[in-house]
């Protein structure tokens, strides 16, 4: 039973609107790419299969809404999750300054059993703009933050140029495998000896 | 009351869980021994609990979410099951058995899942299937999270065009046909909601519709991403049906948050070549939709597009979308005839700021904004309103903002209109931010025309406006504002005189109707600037040509004498003394004897008439000698006047040491070191000897009044000009007399009735250590001083 379950990885990607949350994610199940900026709606994933140490692993890969005016239902989604991503945009300085805010938010949220060592990633997406010229986040103070939360790995990537996205990703997977399941440990109440159960009555049939 | 509802959801919730976990134990197990018959009973039973109608859209969400995960398990299973050779399709007709409705419709979708991906079929009939069959469930909030998980375990299988599940030619219309309808019903569920239950939970109910939301909105997220949906398919389909969908439901929570969702999730390039079908349907919303804000955001996204894409910006002129944007700005206020003016004003604003970052060669177009604006606010009045103010604001720094320079704002002839609708406060405040334009960016306004044009709009900072009540004024802003203006006046600059006099006389034309409270923090820039015209012609042939319409500094003088004029009404005598004596100095530079001298007339007047304060006098009666002291202008009989009357008034001051300062200080008017025509020795010498008298004079009238003669400063002073005008060789100032000073000082000193003074003393000493060095200097200046024994 419990490999049914370690068969699947859920990932979490996170951070501000317009970072390339939903880029890096196509880039990396579908190898595609474009330019145009689509707002994320709610959340959703994309699966992908990942070969790890000659086990086939299903990577189930949640995009989020960066708006928070599309995240209406709330953060259900989180719980469960093996690995959070959290992306930024190396040109955009406040989005590097809102990763505290997505990892906190994260933790609060999911709740994970021992927060100190929950697998997070960061990625520094959007390096191939302007040759780097325009880029405001530098390499080392993005390091020096993910070292100050627990040695964060960290990858610069361009969504659009493919760059890093599979290392990305690749750690990703390997660090979402590394996750203790939580598997709430479920023993019923009582042993059903006729083998089934009363159907509960409520309302209409449907 | 509401903490119970709560707490009930939350037991419901628990109560929920709990029947989820052991179905899902009992799931389990029968997938782990390969029971399939047993994972599906126990599946469905896990999925009844969803069949809750206790909790809200948030607890819902999270029940499904566990139910949600449960089925991916199931998934796997099913999976597996049909490597081991279960049929799918076998699988697909088993799972119908399932007793109620909603259960089996997330087992269908489960195995339609697999099916797809299996290839036993073509996609799209599976999907048509699915989608109808989900028809099944008509209550709200099942419906849709049905309808979402159907969306969801359906994403990456819909037949795109090059994904693995490609169909036929058609194959991109039948995964955008699919993802519509499922758009479709969700929206009518979603709107249905709004239609169920009693009045009374209205506000309860458009809350659970508001957190459902994304579910429906979900959807255009989906479309967005389906790559065979071009611009093309786009605009003669997809579009057309969402739109079709959001103005026939008739549901203003759905319009408002359809229309931002579109405008969100597909690309700047499509809403630019749409613009005319997805403008054309804002006026067909319900009347209580917030359409300004719809708008607005996508004015800026468009601007944000332009701003960041050069090369889209032709495609903006081909679309004239400017133009389009306009035209449905209008029609949508004119279908929403509550709108309030600050929906107007805000509209406006974003057009504004879409036109100055689209078209920022194109000064019309943001004019004709402004004009549009004017027509919504004409017949209100001012504006009483804080947040239409604050959109006003807005959309009047936006010119500003964006061009650096407050002369491309002031060729926009409806901004001064539009300023008048606001009330004065605020038009004070836009009046500053114009001033500090021009400051931070040291513009030039060097016409006549844009000095109009610029004091229009600062006018509620130069003259009062209708309705100021004066005790809501706080004196410290009133400062800071006209020290504002003054700054502003010093800026206005024309290298050519003719067009600079003109400059002049429209700001005097400005600042004089200001009122006494303003005059004088306004009139010194300008008499300041004047004057700098005046030195920029001075030595200049006068009226060369003899053209009468030339500008002269006497010409200028003549407006100077009566822009000083104004602030006798206000009066402040002080100042205007100081610019009268300042004027006259420029007189004389330029040789004009009469000018200098009517403008020492004029000081002297406020002298005789306005000046009365002792401490006022004092410093006036030494700026009038100082500045006389410098002319030289004056025939002999006009100076004779003038410091004829400036000895008598120093005599005449209150206190004896005042009158004895400003006597020796009088003597430099008949000595000029550096004029051969004023070194009238004997008069300078009379100046000092009535000022020893005075000295001697407050002495003696201390003794009596105090018992004691005070300090002897004032001779120490006097004996100090002796001493100069002895080294600049005035006759009369002998070694004889200045001796005899020196002695009646150290007699002084010793006398008994002398108050003790340190620093008398040390000025003395220093006085006499001068004398001293002189003589050991040797030459001419030893030989002189040679005679005096210190």
């Amino acid at each position: 039973m419990a490999s049914r379950r370690r068969m699947l990885l859920k990932v979490i990607i996170l951070g501000d609107s317009g970072v390339g949350k939903t880029s890096l994610m196509n880039q990396y199940v579908n190898k595609k790419f474009s330019n145009q900026y689509k707002a994320t709606i709610g959340a959703d994933f994309l699966t992908k299969e990942v070969q790890f140490e000659d086990r086939l692993f299903t990577l189930q890969i949640w995009d989020t809404a960066g708006q928070e005016r599309f995240q209406s239902l709330g953060v259900a989604f989180y719980r469960g999750a093996d690995c959070c991503v959290l992306v930024y945009d190396v040109n955009v300085m406040k989005s590097f300054e809102n990763l505290n805010h997505w990892r906190e938010e994260f933790l609060i949220q999911a709740s994970p059993s021992d927060p100190e060592n929950f697998p997070f990633v960061v990625l520094g997406n959007k390096v191939d703009i302007d040759g780097g010229n325009s880029r405001v986040v530098s390499e080392k103070k993005a390091k020096a933050w993910c070292a100050s939360k627990g040695n964060i790995p960290y990858f610069e990537t361009s969504a659009k140029e493919g760059f890093n996205v599979e290392a990305a990703f690749q750690c990703i997977a390997k660090n979402a495998l590394k996750n203790e399941p939580e598997e709430e440990i479920y023993l019923p109440d009582t042993i059903d000896v006729a083998g089934g159960q009363q159907q509960r009555s409520s309302g209409c049939e449907c | 009351m509401m903490t119970g509802v709560a707490e009930d959801e939350e037991k419901w919730l628990a109560a929920g869980i709990a029947g989820l976990q052991q179905n899902a134990f009992y799931m389990h197990r029968a997938m782990d021994s390969n029971n399939l018959r047993d994972a599906l009973k126990y599946s469905a039973q896990m999925l009844s609990e969803l069949r809750t109608s206790k909790l809200s859209p948030h607890k819902y969400y999270e029940l499904y979410m566990r139910a949600f995960d449960e089925l991916r398990k199931l998934e796997i299973f099913f999976k597996e099951e049909a490597r081991r050779g279960c049929s799918i399709v076998d699988l697909y007709e088993l799972v119908q058995h399932a007793g109620n409705i909603l259960p089996r419709l997330y087992l269908l979708c489960t195995v339609g899942s697999v099916y797809i991906k299996s290839k036993e079929a073509p996609a799209k009939d599976i999907l048509k299937d699915l989608v109808e069959m989900c028809r099944g469930i008509q209550h709200p909030l099942r419906g849709l999270f049905l309808r979402s998980y159907l969306s969801q375990v359906s994403r990456d299988k819909l037949p795109d065009i090059g994904s693995e599940y490609e169909g036929d030619a058609d194959t991109i219309m039948d995964a955008m046909e699919f993802v519509l309808q499922n758009f479709t019903e969700m929206n009518k569920l979603w709107v249905r909601m709004q239609h169920q239950g009693p009045a009374r939970e209205k506000e309860k109910r458009e809350k659970e519709r508001s957190e459902l939301r994304d579910l429906v909105g979900k959807n255009l997220h989906v479309l967005s991403q389906i790559e065979g949906v071009d611009l093309e398919l786009y605009k003669e389909t997809v579009l057309p049906r969402v739109l079709e969908q959001v103005v026939n439901c008739k549901d203003d929570i759905a319009q408002y948050y359809l229309m931002d969702c579109i405008i969100q999730v597909f690309p700047d390039e499509y809403h630019l070549q749409t613009l005319e079908i997805l403008l054309g349907v804002f006026p067909q919303l319900q009347p209580s939709v917030d359409i300004k804000t719809v708008l607005s955001q996508l004015m800026e996204r468009l601007s944000n597009y332009a701003a960041i894409s050069a090369e889209a910006l032709p495609e903006f002129l081909q679309v004239e979308a400017f133009s389009k944007l306009n035209n449905a700005i209008g029609k949508v206020i004119e279908a929403q005839a509550d709108m309030p003016v600050f929906g107007a004003v805000t509209l406006y604003s974003s057009l504004l700021k879409f036109s100055l970052h689209v078209h920022p060669d194109r000064l019309d177009y943001a004019d004709q904004v402004l004009g549009s604006c004017v027509k919504q606010l004409s017949g209100r009045g001012k504006i009483e309103d804080s947040k239409a103010t604050k959109q006003i604001v807005a959309l009047l720094s936006a010119p500003i903002e964006k061009y650096n320079n407050v002369v491309t704002a002031l060729k926009l002839s409806n901004y001064p209109r539009v300023m008048e609708y606001l009330d004065n406060e605020t038009n004070k405040v836009m009046a500053t931010v114009v001033i500090q334009s021009v400051m931070k960016n040291n513009t030039h306004i060097t016409t006549v025309d844009k000095v109009e044009a610029l004091f229009e709009l600062i006018k509620g900072l130069i003259k009062d406006l209708e309705r100021t009540a004066y005790d809501e004024l706080d004196e410290d802003d009133f400062k800071e504002e006209q020290n504002s203006v003054a700054r502003l006046i010093q800026m206005l600059h024309n290298d050519d005189p003719e067009e600079m006099f003109k400059i002049i006389c429209t700001v005097r034309k400005h600042i004089l109707t200001g009122g006494p409270k303003r005059l004088p923090f306004t009139v010194p820039p300008l008499v300041f600037s004047s004057l700098k015209l005046v030195r920029q012609l001075q030595g200049q042939e006068e009226n060369p040509f003899g053209d009468e319409a030339a500008t002269t500094p006497k010409k200028i003088f003549q407006l100077l004498n009566q822009i000083i004029e104004a602030l006798s009404n206000v009066p402040a005598p002080d100042l205007a003394l100081r610019l009268y004596l300042q004027c006259a100095e420029a007189a004389n530079d330029c040789e004009l004897e009469p000018v200098a001298y009517e403008f020492f007339t004029q000081a002297y007047i406020l002298y005789e008439e306005e000046i009365s304060d002792s401490k006022a006098q004092i410093t006036a009666i030494h700026l009038i000698i100082g500045t006389l002291q410098r002319m030289h202008v004056f025939g002999v009989e006009n100076r004779d006047t003038l410091t004829h009357k400036t000895t008598g008034y120093s005599a005449k001051l209150l206190k004896k040491p005042d009158q004895c300062k400003a006597v020796y200080a009088c003597s430099h008017l008949f000595w000029v070191d550096d004029q051969d025509n004023m070194k009238d020795g004997e008069r300078a010498l009379l100046c000092l000897k009535r000022a020893l008298r005075i000295a001697n004079a407050a002495q003696q009238m201390s003794n009596v009044t105090r018992g004691s003669a005070g300090s002897v400063t004032l001779f120490v002073e006097i004996l100090n000009k002796y001493l100069y005008f002895f080294e600049k060789g005035n006759p009369q100032i002998t070694v004889a007399a200045i001796q005899s000073l020196i002695e009646l000082i150290t007699t002084e000193m010793q006398s008994d009735t002398t108050t003790p003074d340190s620093t008398a003393d040390a000025f003395f000493a220093s006085t006499l250590r001068y004398i001293q060095f002189q003589k050991q200097k040797g030459g001419a200046v030893g030989e002189k001083y040679g005679p005096i024994k210190v």
